[in-house]
């Protein structure tokens, strides 16, 4: 008796591996070059996890709205699609992507999502899509060289003019040893680490459509005149006029800049290969003591028009926004969660700044404007010549309102 | 002939038409294929970054093709003559032309940093300037610099052309010359230069087509900066069709592109056709 009972379940054991292998599906997922490795890891684990598999293909981070566009327009598209967050309206204006409402409305999870990320994924209502692997800005300062400097190294700075302050005494150390840095000519570079001061500070950047108003409040002006000050006093190197981004993370690892606005990726960068550096991480503050903000970037994740794996597509979304997913796939590897509320778990526990890294996501913004590439991202836009002709040029009132009317007229197209 | 004109058809005459048909259109990348008649080329008309960043361009071709041209040709008669020495600095001069054009850039893009850059501390080595110039940081400083960098790139590629055509001429009728009692710079001048014109067109139009499209050494070096000043006409079709996705307006913007190249190609072919002539 007892070895007929073993021999049945042992048939239905098999039968059912073997219906799940039967049944088990394959997805395609396309990812943006840069969001390749976080996404790497989310997939691992699904993958480890579920019988039915994820397919990753990279896409060139230029080529994706084009790969995306065409592929939709010819019914040849991947299941899921994980992008740059900026291009959410764009794509659901233009009716790329499947209406998630309903889904993640009714998911738990969803709720604790950081606020930006809900606001990226909504048009007219409807929600499009989920915070995927994420990247936030942040402000990083040298300890040492705040030491050196006579500052308190446990003590960042609290306001852009406090910014200011410090830089000026890490400069006066001499030599090469500067006490601020930003890439001059890489518009994204500076949406990413500069924007969020002004945004802080109480201004709006960008205009959501031709009616909007475009960099407004005192923030704004505030911010670039400090910063046209720190660069006319030479606090920051004359090589950072001219950068388009390519030093924009390695300049702070020489150890000779004392404070820098950067991306939450630099900390495992910094950690790899320059571990002596005794750097400290905080928000990025404005011009009050007390106002912080951030830029909330990274990739979100949508479900294209055309998915032939649609349901499979959307249990992966759940998925992904789960305790298991965030800390798992991404706090696990140093990645921070799209919830903010994880920021404290034990893979984070051992270093604070992760932590803080993790919280910023939740006091960050991220603008919710068709056309971002004309207007920030473009090696023409209104913002990065405002930013230069108010920095380089000194002349801070012409350049906001120039770049007001150039970002209106680009919103109203 | 009936080969040449269907490669001819299939590979120029039908694209071209598909690019006449969408630069009728606004089609863009994120939605939008209506018919909109001639909107694009009015907005072309109106469109001062286009109209600066052509300027800029032509200004390019006027300054770089008579640098190429006569760098080119006093090279080639620098090295025309068969020895061994003359052969490797033709190699020489020569090898910066099978380099790619993006490649090139980027190593003149670092030679010319300001904290990393050989040229910079050659120069203040050499005590020719005291601190490190930052090369693009304004827009004559990176407009000589990239005319530095495509002069290094392309002049081998005109010299090799001329040395053809000078060694292409008759040696008798230099030898005869030279029996009359005529200079080194009087058989250049009087025989060497009229009887190697058609080469000199040839080398001119490649010169001056391929700097009023020039594209490549200005996106990877100067970013279109500081403040849009570098922008040549292609890199602001780029910027129109693959940053703002509007492939309509990006195709008029080819199409005005492509008109204007063909006028002042065919003006340049017939003047220099009568001049052989007389």
């Amino acid at each position: 008796m007892m070895r007929t009972c073993g021999a049945l379940a042992a048939l239905l054991i098999g039968s059912s591996a073997f219906a799940a292998a039967a049944f088990a599906d394959t997805m395609t997922m396309w990812v943006r070059a840069s969001g390749v490795n976080a996404a790497t890891h989310m997939v691992d684990l699904w993958n480890s996890t579920h019988p039915d598999k994820i397919e990753l293909t990279t896409i060139p981070d230029n080529q994706m709205v084009t790969k995306l566009a065409t592929g939709v327009q010819a019914g040849d598209v991947p299941d899921l699609v994980s992008f740059d967050l900026i291009y959410m309206p764009d794509f659901m204006k233009a009716g790329f992507l499947v209406d998630l409402t309903d889904q993640l409305k009714a998911d738990p999870n969803y709720a604790s999502v950081a606020q930006a990320y809900k606001d990226i994924a909504t048009y007219e209502g409807k929600l499009y899509g989920a915070g995927f692997t994420p990247d936030v800005s942040i402000l990083v300062w040298n300890k040492d060289l705040f030491k050196k400097a006579g500052l308190d190294p446990e003590k960042p700075p609290q306001t852009v003019d406090e910014i200011h302050a410090d830089a000026k005494k890490i400069r006066a150390l001499g030599g090469d040893t500067y006490g601020f840095y930003f890439s001059g000519a890489c518009p994204g570079c500076n949406i990413f680490a500069v924007s969020p001061m002004m945004v802080a500070s109480g201004s709006k950047m960008l205009p959501a459509n031709g009616n909007d108003e475009a960099l407004t409040g005192e923030g704004v002006k505030d911010v670039l005149e400090t910063f046209k000050e720190m660069w006319g006093e030479g606090l920051v190197p004359k090589s950072a006029q001219t950068d388009n981004g390519a030093n924009f993370t390695a300049e702070f690892k020489t150890g000779k800049i004392g404070i820098q606005g950067t991306g939450g990726f630099l900390l495992s960068d910094l950690k790899k290969e320059v571990p002596n550096l005794n750097f400290g991480v905080t928000f990025l503050p404005g011009v009050k003591a007390g106002q912080v903000s951030s830029f909330v970037g990274g990739d979100v994740v949508a479900i294209p028009k055309g998915s032939k794996h649609e349901a499979l597509a959307r249990k992966f979304i759940s998925w992904e926004l789960t305790d298991e997913a965030q800390l798992e796939g991404l706090a696990k590897n140093n990645i921070v969660p799209s919830r903010p509320a994880l920021a404290d778990n034990k893979y984070f526990a051992a270093d604070p700044r992760v932590v803080v890294t993790a919280k910023a996501i939740g006091v960050g913004y991220v603008p919710w404007v068709f056309h971002f590439a004309d207007m920030v991202n473009s090696d023409s836009s209104p913002w990065i010549n405002m930013f230069q002709r108010a920095i380089f040029d000194g002349d801070v009132d012409g350049a906001i309102k120039e770049g007001r009317e150039k970002m209106k007229e680009i919103a109203g197209q | 002939m009936a080969p040449a004109l269907l490669f001819v058809g299939l590979f120029v005459m039908i694209p071209l038409g598909q690019l006449v048909a969408v630069s009728l259109t606004d089609r863009s990348l994120l939605g939008g294929d209506r018919f909109i008649g001639f909107t694009n080329y009015w907005r072309i008309w109106n469109d001062s970054n286009f109209w600066r960043a052509l300027v800029f361009t032509a200004k390019y071709t006027l300054i770089l093709t008579p640098i190429l041209m006569v760098l080119g040709f006093l090279l080639a008669l620098l090295t025309v003559e068969n020895t061994s020495l003359k052969r490797v600095t033709r190699t020489i001069v020569f090898l910066p032309v099978v380099i790619g054009l993006p490649s090139s850039s980027l190593l003149w893009f670092w030679l010319l940093d300001e904290q990393v850059g050989l040229v910079n501390k050659l120069l203040v080595e050499l005590h020719v300037i005291r601190e490190p110039i930052v090369w693009f940081a304004t827009a004559p400083l990176a407009f000589w610099a990239v005319v530095m960098s495509i002069t290094w790139k392309v002049v081998g590629f005109g010299m090799v052309l001329f040395i053809a055509g000078i060694q292409s001429i008759n040696p008798d009728i230099l030898e005869a010359a030279v029996m009359d009692g005529a200079g080194y710079w009087s058989r250049v001048r009087l025989i060497i230069l009229p009887l190697t014109r058609r080469v000199l067109l040839l080398t001119t139009l490649i010169s001056a087509i391929g700097s009023m499209l020039a594209f490549d050494q200005f996106y990877i070096m100067t970013s279109g900066g500081p403040r849009g000043q570098t922008f040549t006409a292609v890199y602001w079709i780029y910027q129109n069709s693959f940053i703002s996705f509007k492939l309509g307006y990006g195709a008029a913007l080819s199409i005005v592109l492509t008109l204007i190249i063909l006028f002042f190609s065919t003006m340049q072919i017939a003047l220099t056709a009568r001049s052989v002539e007389t």
